[in-house]
């Protein structure tokens, strides 16, 4: 057995860094209540930005470290960088809106935190218990966070729902990871994987264990048939706690659930991709059918993102390189929308309540036109509308699809996004077309501008750098191969 | 011999009392079937020779967990009846649900014929406790420590959604009361006789 | 070098500038701007004229990439050979009369800088035309032209008239474009190229490739010549797809001369003579082409007999004359078509101003029938009409005569059962040019006024800056003839008449043996014998622009033909002008006998042979028709009701069935996601085939 010396911490040390940090913060909150909630915001944001430095400036060389538990490598790498601007960026949209709505308690930033470092482990998981506790840290925050405006019906109705069902998820997943351990006999991804190399006849036991841990984890990016909580839990919790689910928890879990089926499942890549393709699919059609009536905008948002997460598996079909990194490209791009549509949203006031339902947008474009052409642009993006970065990555994820021979797939995901099109173009008329409703309050926050901003930037000029991106994403999704 | 036997009786045990916990019509007998499982599972363990598993689910689970359980059913006023007449419409389906899942790993216990002989401990030789903590912060010390974490983070939540500050409630302040000064707790007046204090 | 760049670019500057500050700086600013522009583009290709063709020097001039696209590479560069200067030069000299005349035509009108701003945009796109270094390019100005040609034809948009003939000329134009488009792929397909140089030196090896089309195999490079000819029919008004040209009078005069008669019409005269190369191997093409060509040449002159519209007798006249031009193509006379086409620019855009001039008197009266009696008022502008329908009639020493003579001869001495039918039909329609010639010029200014008095009393001479262009112009359709004839028609015109016959059969049997090069080499020396300097013969004159096959060099020959032959159309040409008179100014009752004896052929004439009827019963009506099928029934209820209607009503279905599904309750959430766990692992079990080992499995039990 090796110490602890630095060798074996340094590949974990934003991680490590960040715990404490947590931690210390927790101290600080603890001693000094409310007031010190905005040093503590600012403490975090600034400790997750250290932290993508970090990780920027790192060697990638993949590594595994503590036993085999984690790995660290070029894909980790991007996902960790992703999941932690998601954080921040999450944090800099809530922070006004909860103190406008007197929510603002200084555990939020820590949770955040925490949930952000159990996903940082969780794309590094190098072994079934690694991805079990790390998985159940950052869900545990989330459980919380969903009911953090525990006086309110729904926030605390979300919550309970969310805990229940993720824990049934978890139970699934455990029982799957038990099936796997039973018949391999090892916990860890480089066992398993040799284990099915090795094996002489079709491992069945580990498949159905596998397709148990699929399921699992397609609770938590919200696939369907396990996508039943998010349209409540959207709806329920707070907008910032939405604006964070919708971000952040799914790239980690999706960076979870490619490390699992490019390593130890390699070998069942027919199977998983069986499996990929029928939530994929399901979530594609009912992404885009069941969002047609809905009136609250964080429901559509909800029905938008399951939507996004069945194009999104799209990549993972074929289990190449090329797919993988057009799924992390189509989850960068899906991120940076989504926090700049949030970001609109809790930029709205009407009446001093926040904006909700689909008709508050009525005659946007004249009261607040910034908003209402940035939200189009945005929108105009989601539904794949070239040049916006959406177009560009569906059409990575369909590409890829289509050189693996999933071509029916394919097709169906295109139909689909041209019937998602629909709810995102009618936003878009209420905002134009429709008579005003009155006047929109258009409260400014800095921070909420600056990632508005930002996420718009980003989709309109996406179009000039797609090969650079690509290449990187390629890049990191070879590391998996290796 | 008698240890296959006692297997078959513990077991046989745990599903029934399982079956009784969802199937039972008082909560509190619920519970209590809980408890029964429990200890059936404590002893499953005992025969696999892990007496520390064992003993820790019976300390834990039994002493803290389902005690726990039974005070929130006996303190809440919960009719399940009520809720479980939503559940009877599906029980049906459910019920197909369930035997096909049941089925199909069934079906793959018997196609998968030889699963790989797992690692036996020599029960005899190595200390269990010491076994265990052998491993558990050299080896196994990242999901040691993240479940640290885990319990840390659950604490932060528990108390975000329950603790209330209330106000009206006096507290000694022991900061408060060190750092009174003579000059904010006394105050010398020159009484006149004859006039009393007027200004207290 | 620069010279190039300044002949083509010229316009286009004067465009953006009088089009972007053309309102904000006025219409002294466009006027200006726009005309030193033309000017400054008709000096350097001038200037080039001498440089490049007798200087023997053509060049390409790179400008941009353009497409790079696999092994698809189009760049923008402009050629600058003979045949691109010629063309040149007519387009930048007319066009700078047009300019010039224009600031007084327009002169009442608004929107003077508009004006201005599309005839130089035209400019532009015509030269871009014939400078094209590839096919694309080429089809860039073919549409640039068609664009322009649209906003000048409606360029008063505010007559319903001037609207609709615009869009008819753009539609009917887009029936040859379509050709031309074809054309262009079939051109890529088979040479792999679109760059003329590559495709011209490529010739030789494609002229065996065949087409398999529904069974029929089609010889390539005729498929191509055709497609490019119905392209060419439908920009030079050739029978058929002419029925936008009369009704493209709408537009302002200057509009006409330049656009309809000088210029853009002849782009297709100019697209066969630059893909002379590949129609040399496309004999059956070139038949097509000279058929067409003769027809055309009849029957607009018929109906140009019969018109009583000043414009429309002179764009029948157009007509009649490109109709010329390709019948000369068609017998590989390539050099003789644009011959004629110099010629023709000059004269008729001559008469198109004169006749714009003699409409400005009459306070904007086109119909002849209401004019009459007013040469004496203006007087230079009936003797510029005199000077274009004596080049147009084709009498002796003015350009016209030049030209016509030579396609004429060209064709009969083609020796082919088309040329001589071509030759037939060029001698009728002389006949009536002549006539129709004078029929304009009596009506127009002999006789008694038929106008009002109002209308008489405002005649007057136009100003000076119309007058000056009409100068111009008489000169090049006087002398342009002559002068040039050396140049088009190889041999010097005093020694062919002197030649003797002994001299022809030798040459002929000379050339019967001869390779191409001993070819060259014959006429060279032949014409080094000549009074004029080498480059005044066709091969020096043209270099590598056009090439002709010696088998079918029919302007070689055409100075050994019978004198018969060559006399015969100036002595229609007098007859024809002899007929005019006694009919419209001696004995004025033959008219209105002859319609009464002739009265079907009259209707036919005037009615224009029913093409636009016919036209309007077959295309029109039935598209009409099919159109609102195809909406209301179609569309309307099968494609909507069934597609996009249809569908988004089930689509809303099935969103209300999904949305049923939430309902709320956890347990129901989390039966779901069971159901969903057992379909995921009944699924793989059955992709994967596990079911079927059940059996296997019973019976080793």
């Amino acid at each position: 057995m090796d110490g602890f010396s630095w060798i074996v911490l340094s590949p974990i040390k934003q991680e490590i860094f960040l715990s404490l940090v947590g931690m210390l913060l927790l101290l600080v909150g603890a001693f000094r209540g409310k007031t010190s909630v905005g040093f503590i915001v600012t403490a975090v944001v600034v400790a997750a930005c250290g932290a993508i430095a970090g990780i920027l400036s790192g060697d990638w060389t993949p590594i595994d470290t503590l036993s085999g538990m984690l790995i660290v490598d070029g894909f980790s790498e991007w996902m960790k960088v992703l999941i932690l601007s998601g954080i921040v960026v999450s944090l800099l949209l809530s922070v006004s809106w909860l103190r406008e709505n007197n929510l603002l308690k200084f555990e939020y930033p820590i949770l955040v935190l925490f949930s952000g470092v159990g996903m940082l482990f969780m794309v590094s998981a190098n072994n079934l218990l690694s991805l079990y506790v790390s998985l159940e840290l950052s869900s545990l925050c989330l459980y919380v966070l969903a009911a953090i405006n525990r006086d309110h019906l729904l926030s605390s109705e979300a919550g309970l729902k969310y805990f229940i069902l993720g824990a049934l998820s978890s139970g699934l997943l455990l029982f799957g990871i038990s099936l796997v351990y039973g018949y391999s006999g090892t916990l860890s991804y480089v066992g398993i994987s040799s284990f099915l190399e090795t094996a002489e006849s079709m491992p069945y036991g580990i498949m159905v264990g596998m397709i148990f841990m699929l399921a699992g984890l397609a609770f938590k990016i919200s696939a369907v048939p396990f996508h039943m909580w998010t349209p409540d839990v959207y709806h329920g919790a707070p907008t910032p706690v939405t604006a964070l689910f919708a971000i952040v928890p799914k790239v980690a879990a999706f960076g979870l659930i490619i490390r699992l089926l490019v390593g130890p499942f390699a070998m069942l890549a027919q199977e998983s991709a069986q499996i990929i393709m029928v939530i994929s699919v399901g979530s594609m059609l009912v992404g885009a059918f069941a969002g047609l009536v809905q009136n609250n905008i964080k429901r559509l948002l909800a029905y938008s993102s399951i939507a996004n997460m069945g194009y999104a598996m799209l990549g993972l079909l074929p289990n190449v390189p090329e797919g993988i990194a057009g799924t992390i490209i189509y989850l960068t791009i899906y991120m940076v929308m989504v926090a700049g549509v949030f970001g609109i949203l809790m930029s709205l006031k009407r009446n001093g309540q926040s904006i909700e339902t689909i008709s508050d947008f009525a005659g946007l474009s004249k009261t607040s036109p910034f908003m209402a052409y940035a939200m189009t642009a945005l929108l105009f993006s989601m539904s794949g509308i070239p040049p916006m970065a959406g177009f560009f990555g569906k059409f990575f994820v369909f590409q890829a699809a289509i050189a693996g021979g999933y071509m029916v797939v394919a097709v169906i995901g295109v139909l689909t996004s041209v019937v998602a099109a629909y709810y995102y173009l009618r936003l878009i008329k209420v905002m134009f077309f429709d008579e005003s409703a009155g006047n929109v309050d258009e409260n400014t926050s800095l921070s909420r501008h600056f990632v508005t901003v930002g996420a718009l930037v980003f989709v309109l000029i996406f179009t000039l750098l797609p090969n650079h991106l690509l290449q990187r994403a390629i890049e990191a999704a070879t590391s998996l191969f290796s | 011999m008698i240890g296959v036997l006692a297997f078959y009786a513990f077991a046989v045990v745990l599903i029934v009392s399982s079956l009784l916990v969802i199937t039972a019509r008082n909560p509190v007998h619920s519970v209590l079937f809980l408890i029964l499982a429990f200890f059936n599972a404590a002893g499953l363990f005992v025969l696999l020779g892990a007496e520390f598993v064992a003993m820790i689910l019976v300390i834990v689970y039994v002493g803290a967990v389902a005690v726990l359980f039974l005070f929130v059913v006996m303190m809440l006023d919960i009719d399940f009846s009520k809720l479980r007449n939503g559940a009877k419409q599906f029980a049906p389906l459910g019920g197909f649900v369930g035997l096909a899942l049941l089925a199909e790993l069934i079906m793959l216990y018997q196609v998968w014929p030889n699963p790989p002989p797992l690692l036996e401990p020599d029960v005899l030789d190595v200390d269990n406790t010491k076994a265990l903590g052998n491993v558990l912060y050299t080896q196994y010390v990242f999901p040691f420590q993240v479940s640290g974490l885990i319990l840390l983070v659950a604490m932060i939540g528990a108390i975000v959604l329950t603790l209330r500050t209330r106000g009206g409630v006096l507290r000694q302040r022991v900061g408060a009361q060190v750092e009174r000064s003579e000059a904010d707790s006394v105050e010398i007046q020159n009484v006149s006789v004859g006039t009393g204090v007027s200004n207290v | 070098m620069i010279l190039g760049y300044i002949a083509v670019f010229a316009p286009l500057v004067a465009f953006l500038l009088a089009g972007i500050l053309g309102r904000k700086c006025g219409d002294k600013f466009s006027q200006f701007v726009t005309c030193t522009a033309v000017l400054m583009a008709a000096a350097a290709s001038v200037q080039l004229f001498f440089t490049v063709i007798l200087g023997s020097n053509p060049h390409t001039l790179p400008v941009m990439t353009w497409i790079s696209s696999g092994n698809f590479n189009v760049d923008w560069a402009l050629r600058v050979d003979q045949l691109s200067v010629i063309m040149m030069c007519v387009i930048n000299i007319v066009s700078s009369c047009v300019h010039i005349y224009s600031i007084g035509y327009m002169s009442h009108d608004e929107s003077k800088s508009r004006f201005m701003a599309y005839l130089s945009l035209f400019t532009f796109a015509m030269l871009m035309l014939v400078s094209a270094d590839n096919i694309l390019q080429l089809f860039f100005g073919w549409e640039g032209v068609g664009l322009a040609s649209y906003l000048l034809i409606g360029f008063w948009y505010h007559k319903d008239s001037a609207t609709a003939a615009s869009i008819k000329a753009f539609v009917v134009n887009r029936v040859g474009d379509l050709g031309l488009l074809l054309g262009i792929f079939t051109t890529f397909i088979v040479f792999g190229t679109i760059q003329f140089d590559g495709i011209f030196n490529a010739v030789t090896d494609h002229t065996a490739d065949r087409f398999d089309f529904f069974g029929y195999q089609i010889h390539a490079l005729t498929l191509i010549c055709v497609l490019l000819f119905v392209g060419a029919v439908g920009k030079s008004a050739q029978l058929g797809l002419h029925t936008w040209l009369p009704d493209a009078m709408e537009g302002p005069t200057p509009v006409s001369a330049l656009i309809h008669a000088a210029t853009m019409v002849t782009a297709g005269v100019f697209l066969v003579s630059r893909f002379s190369p590949v129609f040399e191997y496309a004999p059956d093409a070139l038949m097509i082409v000279c058929v067409f060509g003769a027809f055309t040449a009849f029957v607009a002159a018929t109906i140009g007999m019969t018109q009583f519209d000043i414009k429309r007798v002179i764009a029948y006249s157009t007509m009649s004359q490109l109709g010329y031009m390709f019948f000369a193509l068609g017998v590989s006379a390539y050099s003789a078509a644009m011959f004629h086409l110099v010629t023709h620019a000059f004269f008729k855009a001559l008469l198109f101003l004169g006749a714009g001039s003699v409409i400005h008197a009459m306070s904007d009266e086109q119909d002849m029938r209401k004019m009459g009696g007013i040469w004496k008022k203006i007087p230079v502008t009936y003797a510029m009409m005199w000077i274009g329908s004596l080049a147009l009639a084709g009498v002796p020493f003015f350009a016209g005569y030049y030209s016509k003579d030579l396609i004429l001869e060209s064709d009969w001495a083609s020796d082919s059962p088309v040329g001589h039918f071509a030759y037939y039909m060029g001698i009728a329609a002389a006949l009536m040019t002549a006539f129709y010639s004078w029929r304009l010029i009596i009506m127009t200014f002999h006789g008694k006024p038929r106008a009002d008095h109002h209308t008489m009393d405002h005649v007057h001479e136009s100003p000076l800056v119309m007058i000056v262009p009409l100068l111009v112009l008489a000169v090049g359709a006087i002398f342009s003839g002559s002068v040039l004839y050396g140049g088009f028609a190889g041999i010097p015109h005093q020694k062919t008449v002197e030649s003797k016959a002994t001299e022809i059969d030798e040459i002929e049997s000379e050339m019967k043996e001869a390779t191409q090069d001993q070819m060259e080499h014959i006429i060279k020396s032949e014409s080094a014998d000549a009074i004029h300097e080498t480059v005044w013969n066709k091969e020096a004159f043209f270099g590598k622009s056009i090439v002709v096959l010696p088998e079918h060099d029919s302007v070689a020959k055409a100075h050994h033909v019978e004198k018969w032959v060559k006399l015969l159309p100036t002595i229609v040409g007098a007859v024809g002008i002899f007929l005019a008179y006694l009919a419209y100014m001696f004995i004025p009752s033959i008219p209105a006998a002859m319609v009464r004896i002739f009265k079907p052929l009259h209707i036919l004439f005037f009615r224009k042979w029913f093409f636009d009827e016919l036209y309007h019963i077959v295309f029109v009506k039935t598209a009409a028709a099919l159109g609102t099928f195809l909406w209301k029934r179609g569309d309307g209820q099968v494609i909507d009701g069934l597609g996009p209607n249809g569908v988004a009503a089930l689509s809303q279905k099935v969103s209300t069935v999904l949305s049923k599904f939430q309902t709320g309750f956890v347990f129901q959430y989390a039966f779901m996601m069971m159901i969903g766990l057992m379909v995921l692992v009944t699924w793989v079990a059955h992709a994967m085939g596990l079911f079927d080992l059940i059996p296997q499995f019973l019976n080793m039990r």
